[in-house]
């Protein structure tokens, strides 16, 4: 049986990732912490604690991947709490009184983009 | 909490569905109007080893160089006037930032195009326009020389020459790839690096996929729609697991439905500068591969451009604003259907 090709068809959606997908990592003023992954979001969930309060602190976001000898993570989180993450995570500044900071590699409204990031990439 | 917190920069994502076999098809014109790639990534389901006739076309991608402080008036001289009205090299000047430093770049179509911050823009006395994506004061210009209708000798050529030589004698490191010319008679002078696309291949065991229906592009029918696939494959290529439990603390991120498991699936990723000349012959060839019966109903072929090229799609401007993500997917189906994704982030053209 010879199926008839689809005719063609184009969409063009604004905006409509749920979702920012955040690649970040922790760095740590002496190199000698180590964290576990429930650890490190908790850090995080502190940090939005402190700034935006216990209502502030409550919108969910997700741990896609740890790296535990990095400290390397890919965050999921809708995009109306980007910002206030964002903010939150830049005025974390220590861990079990270890001075630390988070610092943010790739941002993007489309995971697919964070695994070709030609800023990070060693092409030649 | 003040509203302008829970906005964020706009992004675009255009989704066409067509068949390969359809005349009027844009499939081969789409991916090469998308001039610099950085690296693609291939889904193969059901797959174990790379098929013979894909590895050769991977493993004859086309090299790429890499030549250090490269003067961009060499571009003006006779010999690479001439190599640029044969039609075809990529240009690419290398670890220079789109938002922060002067970025050029070369399109086969024989365009120089200099994205230059403020102070070189007027240092060099060329004419061009201010950039679409500046704020209130205008701090980085586009200028755009078309090498090919430049002719040796005439007075446009002397004040070209006399700005990128004497005026601002700009020297950047360059990628250079593709054509029909042969680059290494051009590069002769220079001190150049000649690099091959490094090819990775990771087998993935017992991966739960997503059903997809070819005549389904937006997932009307209860399946899979674009955004929820294009995230799928993001988790696959970064290997994030699906299988969360619905108590985890960490993480919700779960394989979107209806879905299906798959025994394995090969992922291949090719890193370098890829002409989207390559791009194409990679396309016929998972087209031919799909030709014969197989287990997987579908392939898919993920193109990343790059972040900091001037360009994106065609010749329209692009620029880096959070991030500079500009990429396209096929999937390819057993019926010769495709999908084609096309995503861009704040700074960025509609793709065509």
């Amino acid at each position: 049986m010879e199926k008839k090709p689809t005719p063609y068809e184009r969409v063009v959606c604004k905006n409509t990732s749920l979702y920012h997908y955040m690649k970040i990592n922790l760095v740590f003023d002496s190199r000698n912490k180590s964290l576990s992954a429930e650890q490190f979001k908790q850090l995080i969930i502190t940090g939005l604690k402190d700034l935006y309060g216990e209502v502030g602190a409550a919108f969910p976001f997700d741990v896609l991947t740890f790296n535990q000898t990095e400290l390397s993570a890919i965050l999921r989180v809708y995009h109306s709490s980007l910002v206030k993450l964002w903010s939150a995570i830049t005025l974390i500044g220590s861990y079990e009184s270890v001075s630390c900071a988070f610092r943010v590699t790739q941002v993007s409204p489309f995971l697919l983009a964070l695994s070709g990031n030609s800023r990070e990439m060693e092409v030649f | 909490m003040s509203p302008e917190l829970e906005q964020c920069p706009r992004s675009l994502l255009v989704c066409e569905k067509g068949n390969f076999k359809n005349e009027k098809s844009r499939h081969e014109s789409q991916a090469l109007k998308h001039s610099f790639n950085c690296r693609i990534s291939l889904l193969i389901p059901e797959c174990g080893r790379l098929p013979v006739m894909l590895e050769k076309v991977l493993s004859n991608f086309s090299s790429y160089f890499h030549v250090q402080d490269f003067p961009v008036s060499t571009f003006l001289e006779e010999k690479w006037l001439d190599a640029v009205k044969k039609g075809g090299f990529y240009a690419l000047s290398s670890k220079t930032r789109i938002d922060e430093d002067n970025v050029v770049a070369v399109l086969p179509s024989g365009q120089l195009i200099l994205s230059l911050d403020k102070d070189t823009y007027e240092q060099l006395g060329l004419e061009g326009r201010p950039s679409q994506y500046s704020h209130r004061k205008t701090v980085r210009h586009i200028v755009t020389v078309d090498l090919k209708s430049l002719v040796l000798g005439t007075k446009k050529y002397q004040r070209v020459l006399l700005c990128l030589k004497e005026r601002v004698p700009l020297k950047t490191d360059f990628l250079f790839t593709g054509g029909a010319v042969s680059l290494l008679d051009l590069l002769s002078k220079q001190l150049y690096e000649e690099c091959r696309p490094a090819l990775h291949c990771r087998t993935l065991q017992d991966l739960l996929c997503p059903s997809l229906i070819p005549s389904d592009l937006k997932g009307e029918s209860g399946s899979v729609t674009p955004t929820q696939f294009l995230e799928w494959l993001g988790a696959v290529s970064l290997s994030i697991s699906c299988d969360n439990q619905a108590t985890s603390f960490l993480s919700t991120y779960a394989c979107p439905e209806p879905q299906s498991s798959v025994s394995q699936a090969l992922l291949c990723t090719v890193t370098g500068l890829i002409s989207p000349q390559d791009v194409c012959k990679l396309l016929t060839e998972i087209r031919r591969y799909l030709d014969e019966p197989k287990l997987t109903s579908w392939v898919s072929l993920t193109v990343h451009g790059c972040a900091d090229s001037p360009v994106s799609w065609g010749s329209a401007e692009h620029g880096f604003h959070k991030g500079g993500e500009n990429f396209y997917n096929f999937v390819c189906f057993q019926n010769q259907d495709y999908w084609l994704h096309m995503a861009t982030g704040a700074k960025d053209a509609c793709p065509p």
